[in-house]
């Protein structure tokens, strides 16, 4: 269809005779579209772009020049960096080769159980920050239940190696899910080609599968690398003295209250997550291996040699250490002392829904609510108007839209610190209250929801953008057609035609919401009580009793909050293409 | 054609194919079929789709199990053995060409799989690069190449590894009209050349009856017979192949006598000897098979049998449809006359070529 995305909503205002073949012209727009163009303008700068050009420019102010030279002679400095790059690198290895693992038992074995173990590689997915975390000193710590008092070994978690295992564990899932849509979608007459052309099993796995997923590998293994040195929660837990740039960031700010250092750390950190960020876009976007011709054929065959079985068994075992860790949680947000005590005790559980905890419930929940219609209004504004109304600037609004993930979420919580904690004056008058802070509007609650939305905007957006690829813009010329209007056509066509993606979108950021530690770490308050601020000094002061019970009650929330999104979307209905042409 | 000694029979024996879904009557894909196929042999596998070809041709090939029944090759069970190693070589409908290498690695990946000598697949590659008329591509991508260069990748790849059957499956469906066309005879030429056994999967009629030696006419997972191309298309054996085949008018007629392989009809008004299936019986309602081009039409002002009903012009051809006592028979008129076309509503007389009519049996 060339150029029928390009000109989609032009139909009204231009006449066919002077209408040159996509012939670039400017054009009047409706004046509701301009209206959603505004308001989501208005949200990304806001919320994304004036923060993060705070922290660029503080981290580039004359005051901060002599910090770089610091860096980068001060070999502690340089270490950290090191530390960091060590650190994504690792994981993204790791976690990719994980996800590897469980994709290709998933869609290439003969095996029973991959229902099973299809669940179990979603389980992070919801999990809180800090759940494998603790869980994993637990279990594998100094004093761990498998370490020390199975094994009796000394082991020391801490550090590099338990940062890369709890990070692996936790991020596996984005590659898992990934390379299992690559494997799906791998023409199986490829294989079948090699298979009649003498190729083994083995063959065709080494020669043709391998090198044909290979470009997709970069892709999970980027987004691990990314995920992996942003991550904040998870350093404050299990990296005792291996320091990475997220955790000297967010020490800079809370405990040297020294915003210049914290600025310097943060772009430090930037380059390679944006730099990532945009090579992922631009880059390997384009270069995707695709099959060459005609319609994918054949059927998939299933290992059914002996060979299945040690492939499973692996999955199998990381799938009893993923097990074992949600269970240590569960088990010990309700006995005692888990691993040394194991009376059954409701304390725990008693401080997080009755005491202490009941305010961060209330609040967390409360600010998750408020922020997760918003974010996923505006994920779907967003890619509507990318993908159907702005050709050419679109692009932008999309990458300001995705910024709020692709920026470390510590780099952003400082951000939102450096922008919005002074009150503004112009002259004497105070044109913007200060929204971080105790001091400040609702007692900061604004600032967070507003980061709770900026988070959880890219998932609406990548939903809702690959959902309206998908729907022809056909449909939407016919409503115009026949006499809507934009926004109308958007609500009585559009919207209900990509609902699916929409409870997807609305699911996924209100978990992002409930779970996000590393930019509303920054923001609480002492009017605001947060879940995962309340589980990290829990988790800290070694109280992981009640660091799991907040666990437990924070993934039923999630999972309450996928419930009610469900029943207030509406279940997904399988829509049925009535078209006389088959689109693919 | 026929000779014994040389390698590539191929044997189907009551191949029988059933597709199980939990919860669902199974679905009978491939339902009993044999066929011998001789060494060299050109057999097309054609029927409309979810006919059985194609799983026909992949129990072959070894990508699918046979719920029943067996595969021989010269002589032997095959039945046990995975596809890599049968002796068989298949060209996909999707070409399904390496993307991740070039030309000449995507050709020789067969040889290397059967771990031949540098020397020996050198010289197997330039041959087959150069019969196949690809040199100059050895380097390129097969995303850098035409449809039609594509398709020949995909069979100097089948090729070069000397299979003792190839197996085509609706090869040719992805390229445009002309392209099909030239890479029809190409592929007939080079099979002849090598005599290779070759079992070939289409949809289209015409690809069967100009390529094939026999063509095997498949319905509903049955071989509803197997002929060569004159023989389906003036012998049919069923309607349904009668039907497929072209277009065809079928006249209910009760023959009053049958003898040798003829009977005795009358129809049209007209009586007359014409070829039998060998299980029309004498006496008992059948169908007289005629095919529109073999049929004449002539006006008749005074009388005629029946009259034009609808004629629609093509420029080679006109297509007129005929009310008659016997049906509306459907009578193509090649190479029009512009005095003598025919308006609707003209009565005419309709005359049948009893040496290009069949009786059938009514199924």
């Amino acid at each position: 269809m060339p150029g029928s995305r390009g000109r989609t909503g032009a139909v009204r205002t231009q006449s066919p005779s002077e209408d040159p073949p996509r012939a670039p012209r400017r054009r009047r727009r409706e004046t509701s579209v301009l209206v959603a163009i505004i308001a989501c303008v208005a949200l990304v700068l806001v919320g994304s772009v004036f923060p993060i050009g705070a922290v660029l420019g503080t981290a580039l102010s004359p005051q901060a020049w002599p910090r770089y030279v610091e860096f980068f002679t001060s070999s502690v400095d340089l270490r950290i960096l090191w530390n960091t790059l060590a650190l994504g690198v690792l994981v993204g290895l790791a976690g990719t080769a994980i996800g590897f693992l469980f994709a290709f038992v998933q869609a290439r074995l003969d095996v029973p159980g991959k229902k099973v173990l299809h669940l179990i590689a979603l389980m992070p997915v919801v999990s809180p920050p800090f759940a494998v975390a603790t869980a994993t000193i637990v279990l594998f710590g100094r004093r761990g239940l498998v370490t020390h008092e199975l094994f009796g070994l000394e082991y020391d978690i801490y550090g590099l190696d338990g940062l890369v295992f709890v990070l692996s564990l936790s991020l596996f899932p984005v590659a898992y899910l990934g390379l299992l849509g690559m494997m799906h979608s791998l023409d199986p007459a490829m294989e079948e080609a090699a298979m009649t052309l003498g190729a083994s099993r083995w063959r065709v796995f080494r020669t043709v599968m391998l090198p044909l997923l290979a470009p997709g590998l970069a892709g999970p293994f980027l987004l691990l690398f990314v995920e992996a040195i942003a991550d904040l929660a998870n350093p404050l837990v299990v990296s005792g003295d291996y320091t990475v740039l997220a955790s000297r960031a967010y020490l800079a700010v809370t405990g040297e209250y020294d915003t210049t250092s914290a600025a310097v750390y943060s772009l430090i950190l930037l380059v390679p997550s944006i730099g990532v960020f945009v090579a992922q876009r631009y880059w390997l976007g384009r270069k995707v291996r695709t099959t060459v011709t005609g319609r994918p054929s054949g059927t998939v065959h299933l290992i059914t040699s002996w060979a299945r079985w040690p492939v499973l068994a692996l999955a199998v075992l990381v799938s009893l250490v993923i097990v074992a860790l949600y269970g240590t949680v569960i088990v010990g947000g309700v006995t005692r002392v888990f691993g040394v005590d194991h009376t059954l005790t409701f304390t725990h559980l008693r401080e997080v829904l009755l005491g202490v905890g009941q305010e961060a419930l209330k609040d967390t929940t409360l600010l998750a609510a408020i922020a997760t219609p918003i974010a996923g209004v505006f994920g779907l504004l967003i890619a509507w108007l990318a993908v159907r109304h702005l050709p050419r600037s679109g692009g932008w609004l999309d990458f300001a839209g995705t910024l709020g993930v692709a920026v470390p979420g510590t780099v952003l919580g400082i951000g939102y610190l450096l922008a919005y904690r002074p009150s503004r004056y112009v002259g004497d008058l105070e044109v913007l209250p200060g929204l971080v802070g105790g001091s400040a509007v609702a007692g900061g609650a604004v600032a967070i929801v507003l980061a709770y939305v900026v988070r959880s905007v890219p998932a609406g957006l990548r939903t809702g953008t690959a959902a309206l690829s998908q729907l022809h813009p056909s449909l939407e010329e016919a409503s115009k057609g026949l006499g809507a209007g934009p926004l109308r056509t958007f609500r009585t066509i559009t919207l209900p035609l990509i609902r699916p993606a929409l409870l997807t979108g609305l699911g996924y950021g209100f978990a992002r919401c409930m779970t996000s530690l590393s930019t509303i770490i920054l923001l609480v308050t002492p009017g605001t009580h947060i879940i995962t601020s309340q589980i990290l000094s829990a988790a800290n002061t070694g109280r992981y009793g009640v660091a799991f019970a907040y666990c437990t009650v924070l993934t039923a929330l999630v999972l309450a909050g996928f419930g009610i999104i469900r029943l207030l979307v509406g279940r997904t209905t399988t829509l049925h293409r009535v078209s006389g042409r088959y689109a693919r | 054609m026929t000779d014994d000694t040389r390698r590539g029979r191929l044997c189907l024996d009551r191949l029988t194919k059933a597709f199980t879904t939990q919860g669902r009557e199974p679905v009978v894909a491939v339902d009993s079929v044999s066929l011998d196929v001789a060494p060299g042999e050109f057999i097309t596998l054609l029927g409309p789709s979810g006919c059985g070809k194609t799983t026909t041709l992949r129990i072959v090939a070894g990508l699918e199990e046979a719920s029943s029944g067996h595969v021989r090759l010269d002589g032997d069970a095959i039945d046990h053995l995975p596809p890599q190693r049968r002796p068989m070589a298949m060209v996909f409908q999707s070409y399904a060409l390496f993307p991740h290498l070039t030309v000449s690695e995507n050709i020789a990946y067969g040889l290397r799989t059967r771990r031949r000598g540098k020397d020996e697949m050198d010289s197997a590659l330039r041959i087959a690069l150069t019969s196949m008329n690809l040199v100059g591509l050895e380097h390129r991508s097969p995303h850098e190449l035409s449809g039609g260069q594509q398709q020949r990748v995909a069979l100097a790849r089948a090729l070069v590894v000397q299979p003792e059957v190839l197996l085509f499956d609706e090869p040719l469906s992805n390229l445009d009209a002309k392209l099909r066309g030239a890479m029809r005879a190409e592929i007939r030429r080079i099979q002849r050349r090598l005599g290779i056994t070759s079992l070939y999967v289409t949809h289209d009629q015409d690809e069967a009856m100009t390529m094939s030696d026999r063509v095997v006419v498949m319905n509903k997972g049955r071989i509803e017979q197997a002929a060569s191309p004159a023989d389906i298309y003036f012998r049919p054996a069923t309607v349904f192949v009668a039907d497929f085949i072209g277009r065809a008018n079928f006249i209910e007629i009760v023959p009053a006598r049958v003898e040798a392989g003829s009977a005795a009809v009358n129809a049209l008004g007209r009586d007359m000897t014409v070829a039998a299936h060998p299980e029309v019986r004498a006496n008992a309602a059948t169908y007289l098979m005629v095919r529109p081009e073999t049929l004449s039409l002539t006006a008749a002002p005074e009388g005629g049998i029946g009259s034009v009903l609808r004629a629609t012009f093509h420029g080679h051809s006109v297509d007129y449809e005929v009310e008659t006592g016997a049906g509306t028979l459907a009578v193509t008129v090649p190479g029009p006359d512009p005095q003598r076309l025919l308006a609707e509503g003209t009565n005419v007389t309709v005359g049948i070529d009893p040496a290009r009519a069949y009786v059938l049996v009514k199924s």
